[in-house]
This record gives C-alpha cells, structure tokens and sequence, in this order.
C-alpha cells in the first residue's frame, strides 16, 4: 500500500475516531471550544507521530529481535508514559506561552487510547518505517477532524434546547454517529 | 532511605517481578499460540487443497505466503497462496489453492475480511461468491462476469460479481491476477520448489 | 465522608458510580466490540480480571510506593496483567482474540482501571479494594452486556449466535458498524441519566 493510500485512509476511512472508536474519552470531556480542540489536536498529532517513530524502533530492533513481543504492551505504554514527560518538559522549558496554549492535555495524552492504539496497530498491520510515520500522522489529522468537529457543533449545541437526559455524552455520541454515518461515505473510495 | 535511592529500588522491584512474571507467562502459552496459528493455515490449506493432510510453507514474502499441500504419501497435491487484497473498509485476507502446474484455481476461501455486514461480506460467502471460483482456468487472467450468470454458464475464466459487493468481488479478482502473475513467475525463477515429498 | 458498608462498596459500581453510564470511562473498549454479546462477555471478564488483580496489587504494595513513581509503577502492573489477559486469550481462545484483537491490550489505557488504582485502590485497604474492584467490574459487565445485546438483537437479529428475532426480521447492519455504536451507547447513557432522575425526583 503506497504512502498516500495510508495517509488518506486513516482520516477518511479509518478514521481513528469513527472507526476505530479511539480517542473518545478527551473527546466527550474536552471538545467544548473549537480552538482548545484544535490545540488538543495538533499536541495528539504531534505525539502520534512521535509514538510512531519510537514504538517502530523498540518493536524492530528490541522485540522481536529477541523474541520478546510479548513485552510490547508494557514497552509501549512506557514508551509513551515518557514520550509525553519529556515532551511537556521540553515544551515548558523552551516555549512558556506554547505550554499555557497546549501543555495542559499533555498529561491527559497518555490515557488517550489513541496513542496507545496507534502503536498496536501500526505493529499489527506490520508496517514499515515510513509506513508507519505516515499512518501517525495521518491518524493525528484525522483525529484532529474529528475533534475539532464535535467542538465546532457542541458550540453550536450549548444554544440548542436538548432534553435534559441527553444532555452531554448523550448527544455528544450520537451526533458523533452520525458523523461517524457521513464517514462511512468515504468507504471504497481509495483502493487500497 | 533516600527518596530517589527509593524511588529506584521500587521501580525496579516492580520491573523485575513484572518481567519475570510475564516470561513464565510466555513460555507457558508461546507454543499454544504458535500452534494454533499453524492449525489455523493448514485448516485453509486443507480446504483450498482437498485431499491434503499436511502443509509446509514453501515461500514467504509480504503479504503473499506459498504452502504446499502434501498428502499421507508425501506427494504434493497442490498449492496454496494466502494473500490479501484491498477492500471496501480494510484488507482482505484470503487463500486460493491451485493445481502443481498452476493451470487451475482449486477453490478460493476468505480468511478475514471487514466488509459491510450483508452487503460486501458476502464475498465470504460459498453460495455468493465463493462457489464460482471452483475449478477456473488460470493460464489467462480471469475476468469478472456481468450480469451474473449460473455457475455453468460461465466460462472457464470467468467469475461472477456480487450485487451489492461490486468493490469488493472486484478487489479479489484484481489480487488474485496479480496473484497469478507472481507465482507463475516465481515458478520461472525457480525461488520455489513444488515437487519431491522432502522432508520438513 | 461516612465509611460505606461492604455492600454499598460494591453495588456502587453497579449502579450510582456505574463506569460506563455514570463515569463515562473506558469508552473505546466498550463501543468496539459490543457488536456480539459473546465478544462483550469476553471483553468484560477480561477487563474484571485486570482490574481484580491490578487493586489488588496496588493496594497490597501501596505503602512502599513513593509518591512520584506511583503512576508509573501502576501503568506497569496494569500492563503485565494485561499481557497476561492477552496472551490467556490468544492461547485458549484463538476465535475470540481474533475478534477482540488490538482492543485487549487497549485495555492497559481503559481509564476505569488507572482511575480505580489511583482514586482507590492506593488509598484503602485490600480488602476494601477488591471488593471496589468487584463492584466496578460487574457494573462493567453489565453495561457491556446490555450494549452489545441491543446491537445484536437489532444488528444480527441474534443473540450468542442464536436467532431469536425471526425470519420477519431485517437486521438494522448499522447496529453492527461503527456509527451504530456510538448512536447506541448515547442513547443508554441518556436512558441511565433518565432512570436517575426519576428515581431522585421521587426520593
């Protein structure tokens, strides 16, 4: 599968939200402001990309080279648990104002299924290097969509008289499956 | 205790009893999960290559793997090539098995497909799909029969489409050309070896 | 805060702090794979069993662990038992791993369980954690199994496997995909906080 194919697929057909239903957690909790979604976007984007390139290391020249792919879950959250410190250290120290614009998800990255996920799946589909830098970043992106999405119309939502009981995650899933409905739209349209 | 020598001891600690914990967990359950991976390809081995009571892996690449299809004599009875295609959502992962000559396709089994439930998932199907893939000829490409038609009116290299999984029928067929294309080729360069009944 | 009996300790996790309706965690595993109830059976033992142990554990251990090393020493032990849910599966269940596939080890980032061991488990007695723990894992259950019978019944017109609705029946194959998880759960949840207000508004 060529690099665009991946790229494509994981924001319009694999979507990491709609179809893969990770990531979900910030996103009921946080997507309030289109402009915090963004943010937390490009911080899940960035780190994404960064788990890509690390986790491709540790499965490919530690794992397997020595047999133990059974330690990829503990090394894959640890990888990530300290990807994300020394980005929010590095973040503090070298841009403040960066750091009050984005710093505060940092934290909440970790638990974010989305990374994790990434991880797993890039090494369950066995996809080399590049392949797996493109499917982070495109993975990012998509979730980037989809985070900014929700926002956009939660904004709109606050205005909107939604009964009492489906206030909140009620409506926040469902109008997330009816995006994740228009998404599926997309299927078959980029041949794999 | 210093707080950081502490902080190491416990971390450590934890590491090691984790580590060692997970190793025996491994070597408990590593060759049960290697074995029924193995039963998993010889029972698709078995069923694209009737008759076969013993498989081995005879050529590996990605994304294309060859057995072979050996019976309780030893003597191959046909190959069998898993591979994938592209589908309507994600991969699709199947095997095709085809005579020692490679002159015709056997049968044709889907191992793992994510297609629309009822719509193109019925490719997986033998009454949908599966069962028109029996006995082609394969020294011309296939090719894709529209309207359906029955299973005797087809030609020799014709397949049918699905209503309702066009993409899909049509993902197999372009994989399984490509399919052909390599193992004749493969064949040619000589990267494989069918014949003997050599011991595993 | 007066000190719960053991009891209430352990219906809470059913009903008042339920994880999925109340607290809203662990969503990625619950929407994946109630698309059968077996696959939501498999996936909430699994998760009980991680659970269980990682309480345990944390509750065992949690007086030697200092402070600043408390997360991480959590995210391990979580992790190894996951692994071992993992693998249990993989080696006995070949059908069902493969169903489940990159969602068990998903599990080790189910914020239900970090949030148990870091809210509870390292704060109360083991005792008092397991029974935490039991409570959280069957309210876990519970709404996994209600999810993934509704997508069943509606999405397959089965339940196990069995067909119980009928020849009459036309599957609704968006129960079954993706947005018909998402459109599902909101709709519960939303029932939940229904059935809770009512309950409150009489009380």
């Amino acid at each position: 599968m060529d690099l665009f194919t991946i790229f494509a697929a994981s924001i319009l057909i694999n979507n990491f939200v709609y179809y893969y239903f990770l990531g979900v957690c910030p996103f009921l909790g946080l997507s309030k402001k289109v402009g915090a979604a963004f943010s937390m976007g490009v911080a899940v984007t960035f780190v994404m990309v960064l788990t890509a390139v690390a986790s491709w290391a540790i499965n490919h020249w530690i794992l397997i080279p020595y047999g133990l792919d059974y330690l990829q879950i503990v090394a894959f959250i640890l990888v990530i648990a300290s990807l994300v410190q020394l980005v929010e250290m590095f973040i503090r120290k070298t841009s403040p104002p960066l750091y009050q614009a984005m710093g505060i998800y940092l934290p909440l990255i970790t638990v974010n299924c989305c990374i994790m996920g990434l991880a797993l799946l890039a090494s369950l589909k066995n996809y080399n290097f590049p392949e797996t830098v493109v499917f982070g970043v495109g993975a990012g992106v998509g979730f980037t969509i989809a985070i900014v999405l929700m926002a956009a119309i939660r904004e709109q939502l606050e205005l909107a008289n939604v009964p009492e009981p489906l206030r909140g995650a009620g409506i926040s899933l469902i109008v997330t499956g009816i995006i994740a409905l228009a998404f599926l739209g997309f299927s078959g349209m980029i041949k794999q | 205790m210093r707080l950081s020598r502490r902080m190491l001891i416990v971390l450590s600690l934890i590491g090691l009893v984790s580590g060692a914990l997970l190793m025996s967990v491994n070597m408990f359950t590593k060759d049960r999960i290697a074995s029924n991976r193995k039963k998993e390809i010889e029972k698709a081995v078995i069923k694209v290559i009737p008759g076969t009571k013993s498989s081995l892996k005879i050529y590996e690449e990605k994304d294309f793997t060859v057995y072979k299809g050996r019976d309780d004599q030893g003597n191959v009875l046909g190959i069998a090539i898993n591979t994938a295609a592209g589908g309507f959502q994600d991969r699709i992962f199947y095997i095709f098995g085809l005579d020692t000559q490679l002159t015709r396709i056997n049968s044709l089994f889907v191992l793992d497909q994510k297609e629309t439930p009822g719509l193109g998932a019925k490719i997986a199907s033998a009454e949908a799909f599966l069962q028109f893939w029996e006995g082609r000829d394969v020294k011309q490409p296939l090719v894709l029969r529209k309207p359906a038609v029955k299973k005797d009116a087809l030609a020799q290299n014709e397949v049918n489409t699905v209503t309702g999984a066009t993409i899909s029928s049509r993902a197999i067929l372009a994989s399984v050309n490509v399919a052909l294309e390599k193992i004749k080729k493969l064949k040619q360069e000589g990267r494989f070896s069918i014949e003997g009944s050599d011991g595993d | 805060m007066a000190t719960r009996t053991n009891w209430e300790e352990f219906s809470k996790g059913l009903w008042l702090d339920n994880p999925v309706s109340r607290q809203l965690l662990g969503m990625c595993s619950t929407l994946a794979i109630t698309n059968a109830v077996i696959n939501g059976i498999a996936m909430g033992l699994a998760v009980g069993f991680v659970m269980i142990c990682s309480s345990f554990l944390v509750s065992l251990i949690r007086k030697f662990i200092p402070n600043q090393v408390r997360i991480a020493s959590y995210i391990v032990i979580i992790a190894s038992f996951v692994t071992i849910a993992d693998r249990f599966l993989a080696a006995y269940f070949p059908p069902l791993s493969k169903a489940l596939g990159p969602y068990v080890p998903l599990i080790v980032v189910n914020c239900i369980i970090l949030g148990r061991a870091e809210a509870f488990a390292s704060k109360n007695t083991v005792g008092r954690s397991l029974i935490d723990a039991l409570g959280m894992s069957v309210g876990y259950i519970v709404a996994l199994l209600i999810l993934s019978s509704v997508r069943e019944i509606l999405g397959s017109g089965t339940i196990l496997g069995y067909g119980v609705m009928g020849d009459w029946f036309e599957p609704w194959i968006i129960m079954i995909l993706p947005p018909g998880a998402f459109i599902a759960l909101g709709i519960l949840i939303a029932i939940a906080f229904q059935i809770e207000r009512k309950v409150k508004q009489r009380s």
